[in-house]
Formats: C-alpha cells, structure tokens, sequence
C-alpha cells in the first residue's frame, strides 16, 4: 500500500522540523495515539489504538528516525504489533520545501499490513490508511497556526 | 375385497428406482430438526479454540500461555511440546506427507493452529487466545509456486536432510527443496515428437485459481472419552466416517473397537470435509487429558483459511490437429500449489487425483501429462471441491485448450468437438492416458443440446451483436460458452484405488424385519445428497418393499459396515451398487423361501415386483412381505432363520458419466456486469434413480460453477494474507445471482455398475466452470481475446474489455 501527499502550513521550516520531533506535538495528531516515548532523537515508542472495519486493536510499535538530510528531509521506518489483530510495518519519506514564511510537506509512505486486520478490512485499509493521514496533518497544521499565532 | 393391483400399480407403490420421490430428509431439515454436530451437547462438555498465526512464514520463538491459564474459566492450553511426547504434534496427511497439528518451531500459513484453548464456554475460549503470547519472527514469504521453485528460502527444514540432500517423498524424488512430487503419464517423446510435426498446434497457460468449497456448515467435532471403559466417540463432520475411525486409531494408538464415529446431520460438505484436521487430534487429546467431552467448531473465517482450499493449477498446454481439426496429441504440464503441508485427498496412486482425465471427451491418440507439486506459504488441502479428484481441472483444461484450438484453425468449437468425439462403437475405450471409458454417446447428446438452444440462430444473433457493436448501435456482447465434458467418478477398484491404504470399495448391510419393512445400513455419508430417499428407491425396487418401509443410516461406525464415505461422487457408484447387491442377496434367500412356501422348486418361482410368482402361474405368488414374516416365524428345512445380507462392492472400474452444456451471457462492456441469459445442461448419469434429486444436485453443482467462474477465490496478498477470509469478499451467489437451468438428460447406463448408474452430484460443477468461462471468453473472442483467467468477476471483466481496447 503506497501513500503520498502535500500539506501546506502555515509556519517555516524550521518550525516546522522541530514540531515534527517533538513527542508532544505528535502525540496529539496522531489518531489513536495513547503513548508516544522518545528514547532517543531517533528512537520512538508509541501505542495507537486503531481501527480498521471491524478491528479494533491496541498496537504498540518502534518508530526509527533518519535525520540526515534534516531540516528539509527526513525518513522514518517503523513496525507495530497488535497482538491478535495484526500487524503492520512501513516508512515514510518526508521532505520539506520553505515557501515564504509558510512550508510545503510533502510526504511519500509505504505500509505493509498483516494478520487480522487485513484479512477482515482488505478493502478498507486503503482509505482507512488515507483518512489517517489527512487527520494527522490536518491536526499537525492546525497546532502549528494555533503554536505561530501564540 | 380390494381390487387386484396391475403390476404397474404394484411398482408405483413401492416408490422405486425412476420416481420423483419427494426427499425423507426434507421434513427434519425444512423444520429446524437437522441434527448437526454443533448441536450435540454432552454433559459438562467443554470448548476448543485455536490461537492461529497471524503471519504466512515465521519463526516461533517463545509461547506465553499464562495470561490464558489465568483467566477464570480456563482448563488448558495445548501447544506442540505438550503434545510431542505424545507423538501427536505432527499427523500423516492424506497425500502421505506429514501436518503440524500445533506450530512446531514455525509456522507455514496465515491462519496456521500455534495453540489449542479449552475452555467452561467458547466465549471465554475466544478471550483466552487472545492472551496466549507468541513471539513471531517473521521470514520470507512465497506465494507464488513458480517463484517457489526458485528460490533459496526453504519452507519444509524437516524435509531436508542434515547434509542438504533431499530423501524422496511420499511420490518419488523431489528436485528442489519447495518441490513435493512429479507426476508423469503418457508417452512424453512421441507427443512432443506429433506436437512438433503438427500442422496446427494451440498453447496457453490456463490458471485455475485457488479457492474453497466452504459448506454452509463449518467443520467440527465433539470427542468424548469415557475413561471408565476406555472408549473413545468422536461425533465430527466427517465424509469419510470410517476412514477417520482408523486414521484416529493408527495416530493415537486407540485400539480401532474402541472408537466410535459417528457422522451426524451434515450441512454440506464439497470436499472440505474429507480431511483430518488438528481441531480433531486437539480435541481428542484435550477430551483425554481432561476426560470430559470437548467441542471444536470453526467459524467462518478459519473454514476459509484453513481447512481444505480446492484447485490452484497452473496448467500449461499444446493441442495439435491436422488443418481440418482433427486433434492429433495433447501435452500438459501442470504446477499445482498445495500450500505449506501436501495435504491433498487423493487416491495414493494418484498424487494430482484423476488428472489424466483430460484429454476429455476426444479420441486423441496420443497424450502426455506431468504434475509438478510445489510448496508455498498457503494452507494445505486441494480436495476435490465438488468433483471426483482433480477432474474439475482437467475437464476445464480440456474444455478451454478445444476453445483455443478452434480459434487457432478459425473453426466453429462445436463442430471441432463434434469430429474428436469418441464414437459411440468405440466403448469402452481406452484413452491416451491410460483410463478405460465404460459407456458414452457423445454425438448424440450433442446433437440434442445444440437443437434445443437453436445454436445457429444464436451464432447468428451474436454476429449481429458484433456488428451493432462496433457501429456503436450497443455497449453489451454476447458470450455462447459450450462444454461437454466427461468425468470420472466412483472411486474405485480397490486394484488401483486407496487412501492411506485404505481400498476405496463401499458397502451394504440390510436387515429386513418380520413384518416386511427394513433398515440398510451404508458405508458412506449423507451431506445433503439425499441418500436416505435414493438408496431406499434402489432397495424398493430390488427386494420389493416400499421405500417409504426402509430405513436409511449412515455415518455410525459402530453400526454402519465399513466403506469410504461419500465425495467424488462415489456413493451411487460404489455403495449404490454395494446396495442393489445386498439386495440380490436377500432376493435370492427369499426366493428359496418362496420356493418352500409354494411348494415348488427354487427355479419355478421369479420376483415380480413385490413378490415371487410361480412362473407360468402369477396368481400363486408369495408378496415379500409375507417371505419377510415366514423367514424368521417359520421353520424352514434347509434354511436357517432371518433375513439379513451384507454386500462389500469392489467396483471392476470407475463409471463416465457426461454431459452437454451451453450457456448463453450478455456482458455490459463499460461494468463488466454478466448477465445469465439462457443454461442449458444436458447430463448423462446413466440410470437416473431419482430425477427429482438429480435435478435438485444440477441446480447446485451449477450454482457452485458459476461461483467459481465467475468470482469465487480464494486470494492472497504478496504478504500472504488471506484476502477473501469472510464472505463479504468471498463470493457465494444467492438468489440475485443465479439464473434458470434448464435441464435435459439422455441415458447411457454404466455396462459394468449392477443398475447402470453412472453418479451426478459433481457433474454439473465439472461441466459449469468451463461452461460458464467459456462464454466470457467466446463473449470478446471477436475482438481478439484468446484466453483470460478465472474468476471472471465485473472488474475483471472491465480489465479485459479495456485492454482489448473497447472502452473507445
């Protein structure tokens, strides 16, 4: 399952980055998100609660960062496990562009589903996966104008 | 006084062979009464569930059960180490390969059994697997058989041996570590030499897709051991009641007297019922282990997963002919996957089933067919869903390479059937590939089914469908798919045919009462066949009761007589005729007795009807009723009381039945949507012993055809996800989907079956698939399609118009 998008916000790059590394900030965008832990720069621990069609599961999972192209890029691996539900593994690659005082996230991911949850939601995790996404943003750019504002 | 009966009201009052008597089963079933195995409750019984493996292809690292211990309600928690010492981790399959019954180490298969949870209720049963931990580390998946072959990753370690050679499988050598067997037949060098040297020679690769049976009822069982008399009932829904008995007994070393199996009410099995299946062994052993009963009932999505797929062949073949389309050699060489475990129920012989049935209806010379089995990250099965072992296969193999040959000589595909059929004086004929033909008449069946659908007319029709077409007058094609088919069924000779070393003759055990009525007792198994009216329509013709006063029971080892049990469309075949000669028994007994009664010599009297008459002077008779009564109330010299007989019918060879079929579709190019507009099926079951049930097993055998064609499947991601785990995407038509049949028959008995009865129950499923993708195909052949793959579902459809560029 492939995933791409651009998202603009209204806040620079910079902000941006540093937005995107912060746990709290994420914790509150991503759908689900219980526990985000940062052990490291480039090490997370998270549990989301998700739900595919009829599955619904707790996945706890480990999130690497790849900041070497940092601020204007960056790529992120990760794996979940939600026990009897399923799992999942993927990464994203995200770049971003300054324009003005306000920067364009672009983002390409790749997922990989398995177990219950893509026996029983086949043919919804594909919008599930794109819902997820535009919420996660959405939620993302509207701490970022609600942070610049302040 | 009543009036004298005339013999033909004699005859219609025993409801025999050849009436439409209504169903006995039906009053239990249309009320609710069935009895399945989920509704067996014993006392203090309790409930299995399986923790299953998420993932295709993993290593097992560690098992925690002491969360699932923990929770109140709780008994066991079965894994592989507890039943190693036991020996009962693995199981032998039915393919002479070997099964993990719980993962050992590694798991093959989403869906595989990693733990078995008993538990006070199903519920807490269900909330116990999910708190068994398993830590999985994950390996590579193989879906793909061909890729299979290739490849470095190897599934089965405990095949392969410490130095890295591989020792021989149950079928001779094996030339990759994924590779299970090669299977050849025919004569591969003169083939290949006719093909070389042909002047027309047809080729593709044709896909038969994985898919399954799934009965309405999923499968199950309740074990019951009595620890007091060390007995062991095993109530599950078994097609092959017997053979499980002595399967179970060999596994787990029960002494064979004390086990029962009972079979109870079975809501349909297709094949995916033939299997042993861990849910069995887990539920003996846990029934042992805890001496109480123990239920195991899968749902759904595990019946989809796990037990018992059907087909997944890739068949490759070459048909040669002469420019004026006489076929000249057939070559096949088909890659069967067969998932993580060889499982398949075929006779031991034959490791890709009757295969070598393919070269169909057609007199060709010359013939070579190789089998290559292969393991991939799949769940094991391939059965024989709803038809004799593998035939469905060949008989669509055969039925699409004639479609392509005809396109290939630019030949109309009825006519190029008609002049390769086998000729009627040519029967019995021996085919290419080995099989003995008992009976046909191909060009007569033929003939009658192209008249009754008008087929030039609707050649006619479909031109002009072209021609409306491409001058934009219609979005809609029209497909004429044509099959005829001949199966094979009614396995078999015992020379020949045997599972497991089990000969796969059938029986019949008839006990007629003092008064006149009886009870027959056969080694098969009812799954909706209706065998409790059919066999008693045998019975009431050959010992002269009426049906109605004979009883019918299956599926209890302890009483029933040992057989094999009912799929490949063997029960009227093999048992039917086991029938009719336990009949022949009691005739033969009672004609002595009648003898007596008369005062007349044993050869003075025959049967008629319901009773023996003394020849010459039919009005000195002895009804069977009164035989009944004087052979255990009278003392006869000579004979000794009662009249019981027993029958155990070795068939001399299997029986051909065949059949017509056209199927006349509209497909609306811009959706891909199928319309059914005409079924036409002609079948040829020999003797037909009650039209009623043999027009109630085409309806459903064509209902299921057309699920298979037309999208059923079994699918799996690259992941090896199962993606059609539920029914909202695994297809099973309903009444939206199905059109009308319309049903004909010609009869060719069987010279060798004591009735002449041929079998039918898989006929109409054999001959549907390719019927019904025939006509998809034929739907765009003027717009160049050779061939496309099943399941011809909408989107599929839609493809295959858009790549032939009719989407403008």
């Amino acid at each position: 399952m492939e995933l791409s998008d651009e998202i603009r916000i209204s806040a620079p790059k910079d902000v941006v980055y540093a937005a995107l590394n912060d746990p709290e900030v994420l914790k509150q965008c991503i759908p689900g998100c219980e526990e985000l832990i940062k052990h490291s720069d480039t090490e997370l621990e998270a549990k989301v609660v998700l739900k595919v069609g009829p599955v619904k599961a707790k996945f706890s999972g480990d999130v690497e960062l790849d900041t070497a192209g940092a601020p204007d890029q960056f790529s992120l691996v990760g794996q979940g496990n939600g026990g009897p539900a399923g799992h999942a593994k993927g990464g994203a690659d995200v770049t971003l562009i300054e324009d003005g005082n306000e920067t364009i996230l672009r983002y390409e991911a790749k997922a990989e589903i398995g177990g219950k949850l893509a026996q029983l939601g086949s043919r919804l995790i594909q919008s599930t996966a794109k819902k997820l996404a535009a919420k996660f943003f959405t939620s993302f750019a509207e701490v970022m104008e609600s942070q610049t504002v302040a | 006084m009543n009036k004298e009966l005339s013999r033909e009201e004699r005859a219609d009052a025993l409801s025999g062979m050849g009436c439409k008597r209504k169903r006995v089963e039906d009053a239990r079933f249309t009320q609710g009464k069935g009895n399945y195995v989920d509704d067996i409750k014993l006392p203090g019984m309790l409930f299995g569930d399986f923790v299953r493996s998420p993932y295709a292809h993993a290593r097992i690292k560690s098992i925690n059960t002491d969360a699932a211990m923990a929770l109140d309600g709780v008994v066991a928690v079965l894994t592989a180490a507890d039943l190693a010492p036991l020996g009962l981790h693995w199981m032998p399959t039915l393919a002479g390969d070997k099964q993990m019954v719980l993962a050992d180490g590694k798991v093959l298969f989403q869906g595989q059994e990693v733990a078995y949870v008993v538990a006070k209720d199903r519920y807490i049963a269900a909330d116990a697997v999910e708190l068994v931990e398993v830590e999985y580390e994950e390996l590579d998946v193989i879906v793909d058989p061909f890729a299979s072959l290739e490849s470095d990753v190897v599934l089965r370690e405990d095949l392969v041996a410490e130095d890295g050679s591989l020792p021989d499988g149950a079928h001779g050598p094996r030339k990759h570590h994924n590779h299970i067997f090669t299977w050849e037949v025919g004569d591969k060098e003169t083939t290949e030499q006719v093909i070389g040297d042909a002047e027309v020679v047809a080729e593709d690769m044709f896909y038969y897709h994985r898919t399954h049976p799934c009965p309405l009822e999923t499968c199950g069982c309740v074990a019951s051991m009595d620890k007091v008399n060390g007995k062991l009932t095993l109530y599950g829904t078994f097609q092959a009641p017997h053979a499980i008995r002595t399967v179970v007994s060999l596994i787990s070393g029960i002494e064979e007297h004390n086990i029962r199996v009972i079979s109870p009410d079975i809501g349909g099995g297709f094949g995916n019922k033939v299997g042993a299946y861990p849910g069995y062994v887990c539920s003996v052993v846990a029934s042992i282990v805890t001496g109480v009963p123990v239920k195991w009932v899968e749902d759904r999505m595990e019946n989809l997963m796990t037990t018992a797929f059907a087909r997944d062949y890739w068949m490759k073949g070459k048909i040669a002919a002469t420019k004026e389309g006489k076929i000249t050699g057939l070559w096949c060489h088909t890659t069967a996957d067969h998932g993580g475990f060889d499982a398949c129920a075929d006779p031991t012989k034959f490791p890709a089933g009757f295969m070598n049935i393919c070269t169909g209806s057609y007199d060709i010379p010359v013939a070579y067919l190789a089998v290559d089995g292969v393991y991939t990250n799949k769940a094991p099965g391939g059965v024989s869903y709803r038809c004799s072992f593998r035939v469905t296969e060949a008989v669509y193999f055969i039925e699409r390479m004639i479609e392509v040959l005809a396109i290939e000589l630019n030949m109309d595909p009825a006519e190029l059937r008609r002049i390769n059929f086998i000729k009627k004086e040519q029967f019995p004929y021996k085919s290419a590939l080995g099989w003995e033909y008992d009976s046909g008449d191909y060009h007569t069946a033929w003939d009658k089914a192209l008249e009754a659908v008008d087929y030039k007319g609707l050649r006619a029709e479909q031109a002009q469908r072209v021609e409306d077409f491409k001058a934009g007058k219609t979005r809609s094609l029209m497909g004429i798919g044509l099959t005829f088919f001949t199966e094979i069924v009614g396995a078999g000779p015992v020379k020949n045919c045997d599972i497991l070393g089990l000969g796969m003759f059938d029986s019949c055990e008839i006990r007629i009462h003092p008064t006149g009525s009886a009870i027959a007792r056969l080694g098969t198994i009812s799954q909706g066949q209706g065998h409790a009216t059919t066999f008693a329509q045998i019975l009431a013709t050959e010992i002269g009761l009426p049906a109605d006063s004979i009883t019918i029971e299956e599926g209890d080892t302890d009483t029933a007589p040992y057989g094999l049990g009912t799929y490949g469309s063997r029960s009227t075949p093999v048992a039917g005729a086991a029938t009719a000669m336990a009949g022949r028994k009691i005739r033969a007994k009672a004609q002595m007795i009648a003898a007596y009664l008369l005062e007349v010599h044993d050869d003075d009297v025959e049967f008629d009807v319901d009773r023996f008459v003394v020849k010459g002077a039919p009005e000195k008779f002895k009804t069977m009723k009164e035989i009944a009564f004087a052979a255990y109330n009278q003392a006869i010299p000579g004979i000794e009381p009662g009249l019981e007989a027993v029958s155990y019918y070795d068939p001399p060879n299997m029986t051909y039945p065949f059949g017509a079929y056209v199927c006349v579709m509209d497909i609306d190019v811009d959706t891909g949507v199928t319309d059914i507009r005409r079924f036409y099926a002609l079948d040829d079951c020999g003797t037909r012993i009650n039209p009623m049930i043999i027009e109630g097993q085409i309806h459903g055998g064509l209902t299921e055809a057309l699920a298979v064609a037309l999208g059923q499947e079994i699918a799996y991601d690259d992941m090896g996800n199962v993606k059609t785990g539920t029914l909202m995407d695994f297809f099973l038509p309903t009444a939206w989907e199905v059109p009308n049949y319309e049903t004909d028959h010609t009869v060719t008995p069987s010279p060798h079956h004591p009735i002449g009865a041929k079998g039918v129950g898989e006929s109409p499923h054999v001959g549907g698939v390719p019927c019904f993708s025939n006509a998809v195909n034929d739907a765009f052949k003027a717009f160049g399609l050779r061939h496309t793959h099943m399941p011809h579902d909408h989107w599929r459809i839609w493809q295959t118009a858009n790549k032939l560029g009719l989407h403008g």
